[in-house]
């Protein structure tokens, strides 16, 4: 099995190269069935590619720990369900998976596109795609092969990292990379768009699906990140500002702002030049992320470690960006549009502020994330950047793109006059004035939270407002039921109201994660059997212990009776576990979570006579960060669901 | 048009009631955690000591947790940390020397992307009025073409009847 995987990689690099031999070559004789026969290369590509993953997977399941890469992520009592998940745990299976999925991805394309007839782009596009995955598929072969053996057979391997043992980890990474891959396909449509100076929206309109798919992937695997640092690691956060969840949240924000200059560029023909930059800056922040994840030059609490694949990344992103910055050089006088915008004050006015916005984010992100080397190649102190001055930099920057979000859809397109200002902003505006009002009155004087907390309910007003002026419009014309009305209006205005509940979503984010950084309550206690530890309302009393084993581990509960006003009201189990082959017990978080608040607590000691340490806090509407971003990802589903009637 | 607006919807009204949610508690005392998410473990370098869990950053947070019952403040259980282990301790970048671009960048950034958009604008802007107007023209234009084309078929009617 290691050598039919070898082969099949080494088949899969074969095939792509020799795609690519018959893209250009199809290309300098206009020779059709020549770019045919690429395309069939890259289907056999993908199908080497599978045949591979397939026989690592194989090597997972069978214990076969002669491979270095099996023994180093995985063990005999490891459950069937974490060897799968193993494939991807360290960076040679990472690596494996990316070619993988990039590969798949372009059979879609391949598949999706069956139906037209080839045209002049067509070649470049595969061409981009080839020369991506060629790239994957090199390091696999000649630098991080995860096949690569030991010189003798271990009786057991390693283990996968206990913090790895969780559902989250099942679908956190491999979601995450749908969607960094995901950009390539509409990176390969704009730079074939560029090569053959197709100024149309086609590129746009032909990716508009990967783009918010992909984006939709990234907004997951970030929100999974999160949800799994928050029920595994302990620490009573979801988000460390840590270099490998900035290098995931780094290109969400400028694929964020793509997708809004798409629109416009859809709508009105103009922004064609930034977008053809968008889309690259995400491609290679894509790309750069990977590296930041692959490489190690940054101390991450992920811990990949010093690969040696640095440099080739380093090689991949200055040609990708050289190449990209020439097109755009040669391209730029066909691309460039007169505007057509009559005022500051319209919708395209706000979406370029939101994107310097989005950007301005985006660049303080990645300049925070790699100042330590900058810093230590100036002064040759390497500093640690982390969370207070993300907080610090960013949260300004955020609440100005929350107001923008509110503002954003009552402004009309080209200009916006005054009584349609004042018709749209007054409800929403005394909306949020009232709620500012009344949150200070009961106490919240806090600046960041305040604003937080009222320009949220700005953008819910705003949304609330326009949903109910439209049910009531349909309801006029159509005599429908309110409920009727709305759930048509919801469907047949798919790609508007899916962008709505996006920012619904993320209005609701920003109450939880105001609410739960600002008014998070902490307490910590050793107690007895039959002792109590209070915090805010409650009490948790230590009621009883117990031990046992399960699958790979040892298992130490300790079970807490949740009391509020003197009357028990709930329980919770927090554990702490011994894992087979780990070097140090982990503990297990136990969460009492409501739509008011989240009761987390974790055990981080077990002293004499099952004394427990206990580590508590209270953390104000910290579902709605859940909820909040699941509605974002509900209404990128529904803006991308295609429209029979356009079909037509 | 206020009377009508201050007649709140009840959409309003929910979305108040939701506010109200938020406790109002206002901010506690100073907790062992608030104090670890600025420091980094020094056992662990990199890894902020509120997610570290070794046995150096255990030292570390019984430290933290005996000068909060000292009675000392944020800032000073800081300075503490920076006297025995250097600036890099920190996971706030100190406001000083070079560390200065770190938080000047993004605010650099805006200073030039927030006008450079006000700038872009603009152009759209005049570029929109120079379409329009250059639209007009060639609508005069077509406009005097057909007249033209009119007077010309009128004549050759004319022409005609006359023969």
């Amino acid at each position: 099995m290691i050598t039919f995987g070898i082969l099949s990689q080494i088949a899969a690099l074969f095939f792509t190269l020799l795609s690519m031999g018959l893209l250009l070559s199809g290309l300098g004789r206009n020779n059709v069935r020549l770019v045919q026969a690429g395309k069939r290369g890259l289907l056999s590509a993908m199908a080497a590619t599978t045949l591979a993953s397939i026989a690592l997977l194989s090597l997972f399941l069978t214990d076969s720990f002669q491979v270095e890469y099996v023994a180093s992520y995985s063990d005999r009592a490891l459950p069937l369900f974490y060897k799968i998940t193993a494939f991807w745990a360290g960076q040679k299976g990472s690596l494996l998976f990316w070619a993988w999925v990039l590969s798949l991805f372009i059979g879609m394309v391949i598949f999706n596109n069956r139906k037209e007839p080839d045209n002049r782009n067509t070649p470049y596009v595969y061409l981009v795609l080839a020369g991506t995955l060629s790239f994957f598929l090199f390091l696999l072969c000649a630098v991080s092969n995860p096949f690569d053996t030991l010189n003798f057979l271990p009786r057991d391997g390693q283990g996968l990292n206990p913090m790895l043992q969780n559902p989250g980890m099942i679908f956190h990474p491999p979601i995450l990379f749908f969607g960094y891959i995901g950009f390539t396909v509409p990176y390969a449509y704009a730079i074939a768009a560029m090569i053959t100076g197709n100024t149309g929206v086609d590129w746009i309109r032909k990716t508009r699906v990967w783009n918010v798919l992909s984006w939709i992937f990234l907004s997951i695997g970030i929100i999974l990140g999160g949800q799994w640092a928050y029920v595994e690691l302990g620490w009573g956060g979801y988000w460390a500002w840590d270099p490998v969840e900035n290098a995931s949240f780094i290109p969400w924000l400028v694929s964020t702002a793509f997708i809004h200059t798409a629109i416009i560029q859809e709508r009105r023909g103009i922004m064609k030049v930034w977008n053809m930059v968008l889309i690259q800056l995400t491609f290679l922040l894509c790309i750069f992320g990977t590296y930041l994840v692959r490489s190690g030059i940054l101390q991450s609490v992920h811990d990949f470690g010093a690969t040696g694949l640095g440099g080739y990344f380093i090689i991949f992103m200055v040609i990708a960006t050289i190449g990209g910055i020439y097109l755009l050089a040669e391209s730029y006088n066909e691309f460039k549009t007169p505007g057509s915008v009559e005022s500051y004050l319209s919708r395209e006015s706000t979406f370029l502020f939101n994107n310097v916005i989005l950007l301005a984010l985006a660049f303080a992100t990645l300049l925070g994330t790699v100042f330590p080397i900058i810093s230590e190649a100036v002064t040759g102190n390497k500093l640690t950047v982390g969370q207070p001055f993300f907080n610090q930099v960013n949260t300004p920057l955020f609440l100005m793109l929350v107001l923008l979000t509110g503002i954003c859809p009552l402004i009309g397109w080209r200009k916006a006059s005054v009584s349609n200002l004042r018709r749209n902003f007054l409800r929403p505006a005394i909306t949020a004035l009232l709620a500012g009002i009344i949150m200070a009155a009961f106490g919240i004087r806090e600046l960041y939270p305040l604003l937080a907390f009222t320009l949220s309910a700005f953008v819910g007003a705003t949304i609330i407002q326009e949903y109910i002026t439209a049910i009531r419009s349909r309801k006029k014309l159509s005599g429908e039921s309110s409920a009727l009305a709305g759930l048509k209006l919801l469907w047949k205005m798919r790609r508007r109201y899916g962008g709505h509940i996006v920012h619904f979503g993320l209005a609701m984010m920003v109450v939880g994660i105001a609410a739960s950084s600002a008014y998070k309550l902490e307490s910590q206690g050793t107690l007895r059997q039959g002792e109590s530890l209070s915090i805010g309302d409650f009490v948790l009393k230590y009621e009883s212990f117990r031990q046992y084993e399960k699958y790979n581990r040892t298992i130490y509960a300790a079970t807490l009776g949740v009391f509020r006003d003197g009357t028990r009201i709930d329980e919770m189990e927090a554990e702490r576990r011994y894992y087979v082959n780990a070097k140090q017990p982990t503990t297990e978080v136990a969460i009492r979570s409501t739509l008011v608040e989240d009761l987390y607590v974790t055990m981080p000691g077990i002293g004499k006579g099952n004394e427990i340490t206990l580590k508590v806090a209270v953390n104000p509407l910290l579902i709605w960060i859940w909820f909040g971003s699941g509605l974002m990802v509900l209404g990128g589903i529904l803006a991308i669901i295609p429209s029979r009637r356009k079909k037509s | 048009m206020i009377r009508n607006s201050l007649r709140v919807a009840p959409a309003l009204l929910l979305t108040l009631l939701i506010f109200l949610l938020v406790p109002v508690a206002g901010f506690a005392e100073l907790t062992e955690t608030e104090v670890s998410e600025s420091l980094i473990c020094y056992a662990c370098p990199g890894e902020p000591l509120n997610i570290d869990r070794c046995g150096g950053g255990n030292q570390m947070r019984a430290a933290i947790s005996r000068l909060i019952k000292e009675g000392k403040s944020k800032p000073e259980i800081l300075d503490f940390f920076v006297a025995e282990f250097g600036d890099s301790i920190l996971t706030t970048v100190p406001k000083k020397g070079f560390n200065l671009v770190a938080y000047t960048g993004p605010l650099i950034g805006l200073l030039v992307g927030i006008p450079l958009a006000f700038f872009i604008i603009r152009r759209w802007g005049s570029a929109g009025r120079q379409q329009a107007t250059d639209n007009a023209s060639t609508e005069r234009t077509a406009t005097l073409d057909e007249k033209t084309r009119r007077q010309i078929e009128k004549e050759l009617s004319e022409l005609d009847e006359e023969d």
